[in-house]
């Protein structure tokens, strides 16, 4: 088998209301496994996904639940910087967590933008579709509609519990990603230091007057 | 917004700059249960940076900042039980005093420029970022612009006219516009071409939505003013300081990126110059003779062990710094590098804490770069965020908007047990560690205050034009005259994510003696020229010309000693503001020291296990239907 020859990292975020499963959705999509009650994600920055996207491509994914603390809408910039694209969650049995959808997709683009000042790709998921199928099923129209008006790349009736369509949501957002990619190379800034625990190159000589 | 926030805590943090945020990452990374809160509408207090337009709303805030709210005062006073009583908090932030606004650059009236505020202010704030209400925030000093010649106030009266613009580069534009629209502002090259640099070329304004880079207006600094993060407090990190440290040892320093400070600057007789500061830098140095070379180098290597070698100083450990370089044969330009650019001390600081401050400095160099300093990408304001995103990691609770009315204090015990909030709730903590500015006047009617002076300038070029544009540099103008304080200068550039492209960040620092303005005015005077829209002498041409400038002071609260402020119980503590050196040591220790006080024997900030390790735990046992609201549960609540 030929190895991989291209390998990206991209930060994802899930965002949406308390309680509309962006946890459970992670869980699924990186653990394959669900369960319908557990505790915050302490101590959990993001998970890792890795996709085998094609022979010659892999995509890593690291996905950021928002702490959930961050509950009250007050997210650090940190969270947002440099990521790639996005989830936005809602709970198809709670009407109040799609009202909140613009909210969030506005939220995200007034503090994210590509290097090239485009907004990252959004993908809308509507969550628990397992209870609540009968809302959407005769309002598909009227979703592919919203989506356009509002700048989603797409949308998904998701189920963390019994696993519908959280590949397929994925994938979409990868592929508008890659399609992005060309023009993100060109801004990788030079020069960067990431100071790390695994990497001080500190220098045996002070750098100065001993050699 | 803050409805179902638990009310049973370890500890309340209140104040979101870089030492409440340390502790709350602490606090939260030793299990205990944190809630995190500000009442401004932004993390980082006075330790934030802003986009172009959220430093103009916060200015415009400080001006307002006449009646915060005697609605909200709710009803605390019937929440204290009468084995309680109040301390009641401060509702108004006094730290920022003497704001003065200069814009030098053409406003477009017919533009109609918007920019989203990021501030997200409550409703009874200001909430539009539209150009008139700029336009008001940048005219508050009007009458100072009459005190540069050159310079075009833009008052309300005045309505500039659209001719005779000038073009700050004529060369290239049609292509620049070209990539601009598929590169955004990375790659997208201007080139300087000598000849052209100071022509004056009129353009007729079209009125299409192209954007016109190659010169700047008032409307490109609103337009692009979300490239800007302007810092408040001008720092940098020494790399081997404390805070670095703590970055790597916590692990925090993985939500946060560097970049070197490439230049050490000095400005001596009227020049601003590069100081070698390197083994590279010493011999390349076109300036020094090979006589200064060898004289630089023997005195460097000796500072960097000055402890083996007592002989060498310790007739002078009773002299002043400058005092004691006089006699170690160094020509008058060495020990200006030494004392200003290298220990950058007051030339009155003691011949050992001298070489304390040279060694020190040495010692940062080569870890990371060329020079002893870092700076984070996207500005000083993104550091307490990174240490609040890990306490949020690990189950701390963030408000912000959220303002604390007073403090609940049992009678019998003298410990406080409780904050009520401006909706009136209460909230129960062990410790309650609050920022100083949050006292209230009669808690600190004994505090005596420092203040520092700062401006902060948009500048069209490097102060030092080299070769390349992406410079960061740091420079020490030494005291005009003696007994007044050195005025520190950091220069950043638009790599560094704190500016727009084509313009470079300015930060001026110096500890008070009087305004902002009068303390810094006269190194802005010589270091840049007002742009103008007239004339341009060529002679003018070798400074960078200021495009807007901002003056104001900011109190300073480090090395006030807890016993200084009156009546506070004994588990509330105290963290200051931000202060006026140019590491962030301070903050560091004292949150450290603050933690050690509050649970000994807890280590501080240990590193967090790696993500890739955690696994989620599918054992839940406890019974619950499903699609009940079961999603995210705080620690607090699933820890009992």
């Amino acid at each position: 088998m030929q190895a991989p020859n291209k390998e990206h990292l991209y930060k994802l975020l899930v965002i949406g209301d308390l309680g509309v499963g962006k946890t459970s959705i992670i869980k699924r999509y990186v653990h394959q496994n669900f369960s319908s009650h557990y505790r915050a994600t302490i101590g959990v920055d993001f998970a890792l996904k890795v996709l085998h996207w094609d022979p010659e491509t892999v995509v890593r994914l690291q996905l950021w639940d928002i702490a959930g603390q961050e509950r009250f809408g007050n997210m650090t910039r940190v969270y947002y910087r440099e990521a790639m694209g996005a989830f936005i969650v809602f709970d198809v049995t709670r009407p109040a967590t799609f009202e909140a959808v613009t909210k969030w997709k506005n939220d995200l683009d007034s503090k994210l933008s590509l290097p090239n000042g485009k907004p990252v790709s959004v993908v809308l998921l509507a969550n628990k579709c397992d209870q609540g199928k009968d809302m959407l099923m005769n309002n598909g129209l009227k979703m592919d509609q919203f989506c356009k008006e509002h700048g989603f790349v797409g949308w998904f009736e998701t189920s963390a519990k019994e696993n519908i369509n959280i590949d397929e949501a994925s994938r979409c957002l990868v592929k508008h990603i890659l399609a992005n990619e060309c023009d993100l190379m060109e801004s990788i800034e030079p020069d960067i230091v990431k100071p790390h625990l695994t990497s001080p190159k500190v220098v045996s000589c002070s750098g100065c007057t001993k050699s | 917004m803050a409805d179902g926030l638990p009310t049973e805590f370890d500890v309340v943090i209140i104040g979101t700059g870089l030492p409440e945020s340390i502790l709350a990452a602490a606090c939260s990374r030793s299990g205990q249960r944190v809630l995190h809160i500000d009442s401004r509408s932004y993390y980082g207090g006075n330790w934030a940076s802003f986009t172009f337009s959220g430093l103009l709303s916060w200015l415009k805030e400080y001006q307002q900042n006449s009646d915060i709210g005697d609605k909200s005062t709710a009803t605390w006073q019937d929440l204290i039980h009468e084995t309680e009583e109040a301390i009641t908090l401060h509702r108004k932030d006094e730290t920022i005093q003497h704001t003065e606004v200069f814009c030098y650059v053409r406003q477009d009236m017919d533009d109609n420029i918007e920019e989203i505020d990021d501030l997200q202010k409550n409703p009874s704030l200001v909430t539009s970022g539209t150009l008139s209400k700029l336009l008001d925030s940048a005219c508050l000093s009007e009458e100072m612009h009459s005190l540069y010649g050159t310079s075009h106030g833009i008052s309300a009266k005045e309505i500039p006219k659209n001719d005779g613009e000038i073009l700050l580069e004529v060369t290239g534009i049609e292509e620049s516009q070209v990539k601009e629209k598929y590169y955004g502002d990375k790659t997208c090259i201007h080139t300087f071409a000598d000849g052209d640099k100071d022509e004056n070329k009129p353009i007729v304004e079209d009125n299409t939505d192209l954007p016109k880079r190659n010169r700047i207006t008032y409307s490109q600094l609103v337009k692009e003013g979300r490239k800007f993060n302007i810092d408040l407090v001008s720092k940098l990190l020494y790399s081997q300081g404390l805070l670095i440290d703590l970055l790597i040892k916590s692990n925090v320093s993985r939500y946060a990126e560097f970049k070197n400070v490439t230049r050490i600057l000095t400005f001596r007789e009227g020049k601003v110059e590069q100081v070698p500061c390197s083994r590279a830098d010493v011999f390349n140095n076109k300036e020094l003779t090979m006589v200064e070379k060898r004289m630089l180098m023997k005195f460097l290597t000796f500072c960097l062990d000055y402890e083996q070698h007592p002989d060498e100083y310790q007739d002078f450990t009773q002299c002043s710094f400058s005092e004691y370089l006089k006699t170690k044969k160094l020509t008058p330009n060495l020990q200006h590098f030494v004392l200003h650019s290298i220990a950058m001390t007051e030339s009155s600081c003691t011949t050992i804490d001298g070489l304390k401050a040279t060694k020190n400095f040495l010692q940062c160099l080569g870890r990371f770069g060329n020079t002893p300093f870092l700076f984070p990408l996207y500005g000083q304001g993104e550091i307490p965020q990174c240490f609040c995103r890990m306490c949020a990691v690990f189950g701390g609770i963030y408000c912000l908007r959220h303002k604390v009315q007073c403090l609940v204090v049992d009678k019998e015990s003298g410990r406080c047990k409780a904050i009520i909030d401006h909706f009136g709730q209460r909230i129960n903590a062990k410790y309650f560690i609050v920022e100083d500015s949050y006292l209230s006047e009669e808690t600190c009617s004994n505090v005596q205050y420092k203040q520092i002076s700062r401006a902060v300038l948009i500048t069209d070029q490097s102060v030092l034009k080299t070769d390349s544009d992406q410079h960061i540099s740091i420079l020490i103008v030494p005291p005009a005259e003696p007994g007044m304080c050195a005025v520190r200068v950091t220069e950043l550039c638009s790599s560094t994510m704190t500016c727009m492209k084509d313009t470079h960040l300015v930060h001026l620092t110096c500890s008070s003696s009087k305004t902002a303005r009068e303390d810094l005015e006269s190194v802005v005077k010589k270091l840049f020229t007002p742009y103008a829209e007239t004339e341009i002498d060529r002679e003018e041409l070798t400074k960078p010309r200021l495009l807007w400038a901002l003056y104001f002071n900011m109190r300073d609260s480090s090395g006030i000693s807890r016993s200084s402020y009156s009546g506070l119980p004994s588990n509330v503590y105290v963290c200051s503001g931000p202060d006026c050196a140019l590491g962030n040591e301070h903050a560091v220790k004292q949150a450290e020291t603050l933690f050690q006080e509050i649970f000994p024997g807890e280590e501080f900030c240990p590193p967090p296990p790696n993500p890739e390790d955690i696994v989620f735990d599918g054992d839940d046992k406890q019974p619950e239907a499903p699609g009940t609201n079961n999603i995210i549960m705080a620690k607090l609540e699933s820890s009992e």
